[in-house]
C-alpha cells in the first residue's frame, strides 16, 4: 500500500494525484499556493460581509463645569450653562435630575442619598425648551447638548446653603433585558454650592484641628513631639466649620524656627468646607504636608497652619522638637562596637600574657 | 517727518485695522435665549520673574455682588484647563448566557474617569436588588464570598470555593483600593438601592487623568437554583470632589 506523511493510514491515491497535478512538482510550493487562495477567499469574505459595528454598547458622558459655586440674594435669579457631551457612536437617552445633599467625606465627596429631596428645589429648573428636570432627552452620537440651569431665589428665602448636585444620567425604557445578566446604568454630577446671603462673604467660622505628624522618627512626650532632623515628617491636618455658610481653605503650612523664622512654607490647597462639616487640609498637589528638615534645624519648631477667609482668620499648631536622633543612635551604636571590640582586643592580650 | 514716525505712524495705523474684534456674546438659539452664560476665555498659570499669577479669566466672578447680587464661580480655578468631568464604561450590557451549575462565570468592563477641572472624585456603585427571576422572586443570593472570611458590601475577601454561590465583583487598575482588593481573587457583594449605601470602587483626591479600572463580575450557582432568566440594574454614579 503506498502510503505519504500527510495521510499515512489512507491509499495515498489523492495526494499523490494532487502532487502529480501541479506543474512543479513540489509539495512546499503548493501549500504556499493553497495557503494564499485560501487567505484571498476569506479577505474577501471579510470585506463582503464587513461587521457595521463590533462594539459593545458602552457609555461615555462629560459634564462642564465639575463644580459650581454661587452666593446670591434673595430675590435674585441667575443662570448656568451646563455642557454634557455624549463621547460614544449611538445616541443615548439621558436623564437629568438635582439631588441635594447634606454632608459629604473628609475629601468633598458629596454622600448622596439617590432618593432625597428638599422643599427648596422648587428654586431650580431648567430653562431649555425641549429638556425638563427628570424627563428623559436624547443626545445623539458624539454631539453635546446645554443644560441651561436657572435659579431664582425667592424673596422670603431663608439665608443659608444649598448644596446639590445635578446628576445626568442613562435612561432605558425597555420592559427588560433581552438577556440573563446585568445592566449597567451610569450617572454622571456636578455639584452646586449656593449661598444665600444678603452680603458676597457671609460671616464664617472655620477651626484647624488635628495636626498630627503620621511619619518620620517620632516620639510624643505630652503635647510635644520628638523628631529625627534628617528625616522628613508628613503632616495631616482638618479643618472644621462651625459656621452656617460654606467657606474656602486658603492659606499656608509653616515650619518656624527657634526666633519664629518661617524655615518652610507650603500653600494649603484651597477647597470648599460646606457648613457644619469637617474637611482634609492638603498642600497643593492634594497630598500630606511633608517638611524635610536639613542639619541646621535643631530644636524646637513651631509647626502652624493658618486659614484666612474673606471674614475670618484661624490657625492652629504644634511644636515639634528635632534632634539629631538618628546621628545619634548611630554614634552611640559605633561606640558600644568599638568598646566591645576593645573590651575582646584586651582580654585576649591578657591571656596571652598569662 | 522722519522715517522713524513714519514706521510709528504705520505701526498705529495697522494695528487699528487689524486689531481683534472684541465681542460680547449672548447665546440664543430657536429655542432659548441666555443672557448671562458663563463663556471662557482663558485661564491658566501666568509668570515672570517677580509674579507668579492663577486665573481663570471669563470664568469666576460674572457681576459684583453689591449691584448685581451674586457671584459665580465654575470649577476650580486651580486646575487647567478648563475642561469637563468625565466618565466612562467600556460595556453596559453583561450577558452572562446559560450558568452552569458550580462553574463560575465571569464578565469585565472597564470604567474610566477623568477629572478635568475638578480636584478629586469618586464613582460608587449600587444595585436595585439581587440577581432575580423575571417572572418571580427568587434570587441568585449576593456572594458572602469564601466560608473562612466571609466578604460584605465594603469588606472584600476571597473567593475560589466552587461551593460557595452568589454574584459579587472584584476590581483592579487605578484609583482603586489596593488595601481591600487585594488581587483579583478578592470580591465584594453590591449594596442594594434603598436598603444600603452606595459602596465606592474608585476615588481619587487630586487630579485624575484617564484613571481607569477593570472591573470583574462573578456569578456561581448551586443545582439547586431555580431554572429561569435572572436579572438586575447596576448603577455607577461618578461625582466630583468640591
Amino acid at each position: 500500500m503506498k502510503t505519504n506523511k500527510y495521510h499515512p493510514s489512507g491509499p495515498g491515491l489523492i495526494g499523490s494525484q494532487i502532487f502529480k497535478a501541479w506543474p512543479c512538482g513540489d509539495r512546499y510550493t503548493m501549500s504556499v499556493w493553497v495557503a494564499m487562495t485560501i487567505s484571498f477567499l476569506l479577505l474577501l469574505t471579510s470585506v463582503i460581509c464587513y461587521p457595521t459595528s463590533a462594539t459593545a454598547a458602552g457609555y461615555g458622558l462629560s459634564i462642564y463645569p465639575p463644580l459650581l459655586r454661587v452666593h446670591i440674594k434673595p430675590g435674585k435669579t441667575i443662570t448656568q450653562v451646563f455642557k454634557i457631551d455624549n463621547l460614544i457612536n449611538e445616541n443615548k437617552f439621558f436623564i437629568a435630575r438635582l439631588v441635594p445633599f447634606t454632608d459629604a467625606d473628609l475629601f468633598g465627596n458629596p454622600i448622596l442619598n439617590l432618593k432625597s429631596t428638599a422643599s427648596w428645589l422648587t428654586y431650580f429648573s431648567l430653562t431649555n425648551s425641549s429638556i425638563k428636570l427628570g424627563e428623559p432627552f436624547t443626545i445623539k452620537a458624539n454631539s453635546s447638548e446645554q443644560l441651561i440651569l436657572s435659579l431664582t431665589v425667592p424673596e422670603n428665602a431663608s439665608l443659608k446653603d444649598l448644596y446639590v448636585t445635578l446628576l445626568v444620567s442613562t435612561y432605558s425604557n425597555t420592559g427588560g433585558l433581552g438577556y440573563q445578566g446585568t445592566q449597567v446604568s451610569a450617572t454622571t454630577g456636578s455639584n452646586l454650592l449656593i449661598t444665600i446671603a444678603s452680603e458676597a462673604y457671609p460671616p464664617t467660622l472655620l477651626r484647624v484641628e488635628n495636626i498630627t505628624p503620621t511619619s518620620g522618627w517620632l516620639f510624643k512626650f505630652g503635647s510635644w513631639y520628638l523628631a529625627d532632623s534628617i528625616t522628613s515628617v508628613s503632616f495631616t491636618a482638618q479643618v472644621i466649620n462651625r459656621g452656617d455658610f460654606a467657606a474656602e481653605t486658603k492659606g499656608i503650612f509653616k515650619v518656624a524656627g527657634q526666633k519664629a523664622e518661617p524655615v518652610y512654607l507650603e500653600g494649603v490647597l484651597p477647597v470648599n468646607v460646606l457648613a457644619k462639616t469637617k474637611r482634609a487640609l492638603q498642600n497643593n498637589h492634594g497630598e500630606n504636608f511633608v517638611f524635610t528638615p536639613n542639619l541646621g534645624n535643631i530644636g524646637p519648631h513651631r509647626v502652624t497652619i493658618s486659614i484666612k477667609t474673606d471674614n475670618a482668620n484661624a490657625e492652629n499648631s504644634l511644636t515639634v522638637i528635632f534632634l539629631p536622633l538618628k546621628v545619634s543612635f548611630g554614634l552611640a551604636l559605633a561606640g558600644l562596637f568599638l568598646i566591645v571590640i576593645y573590651q575582646t582586643t584586651k582580654s585576649k592580650k591578657e591571656t596571652c600574657i598569662l | 517727518m522722519s522715517s522713524t514716525q513714519t514706521i510709528s505712524n504705520t505701526i498705529f495705523i495697522l494695528f487699528f485695522i487689524f486689531a481683534p474684534v472684541a465681542l460680547a456674546d449672548t447665546l440664543d438659539s430657536a429655542s432659548f435665549e441666555v443672557k448671562m452664560s458663563t463663556i471662557n476665555i482663558t485661564g491658566g498659570n501666568k509668570s515672570s520673574s517677580s509674579y507668579k499669577l492663577t486665573d481663570t479669566v471669563g470664568q469666576t466672578i460674572q457681576g459684583q455682588f453689591d449691584s448685581a447680587g451674586y457671584i459665580i464661580k465654575a470649577g476650580f480655578q486651580y486646575i487647567y484647563p478648563l475642561t469637563a468631568f468625565t466618565f466612562t464604561i467600556s460595556d453596559l450590557d453583561l450577558d452572562f448566557g446559560s450558568l452552569i451549575t458550580g462553574t463560575p462565570s465571569l464578565l469585565t468592563n472597564i470604567l474610566t474617569v477623568t477629572t478635568g477641572s475638578a480636584f478629586g472624585y469618586t464613582v460608587k456603585t449600587i444595585e436595585d436588588h439581587s440577581l432575580r427571576l423575571i417572572s418571580g422572586s427568587t434570587t441568585i443570593p449576593d456572594t458572602s464570598c469564601d466560608l473562612a472570611l466571609p466578604c460584605t458590601q465594603t469588606d472584600a475577601t476571597p473567593w475560589t470555593v466552587d461551593t460557595r454561590y452568589g454574584f459579587g465583583y472584584n476590581i483592579q487598575g487605578t484609583d482603586v483600593d489596593v488595601a481591600d482588593f487585594v488581587d483579583n481573587t478578592y470580591f465584594r457583594s453590591f449594596p442594594i438601592q434603598d436598603v444600603d449605601q452606595p459602596a465606592t470602587v474608585m476615588s481619587r483626591a487630586g487630579v485624575a487623568t484617564d484613571s481607569a479600572a477593570t472591573v470583574t463580575y462573578k456569578v456561581n450557582v448551586s443545582g439547586s437554583q431555580a431554572a429561569g432568566i435572572y436579572q438586575n440594574n447596576l448603577q455607577y454614579i461618578a461625582t466630583p470632589s468640591f
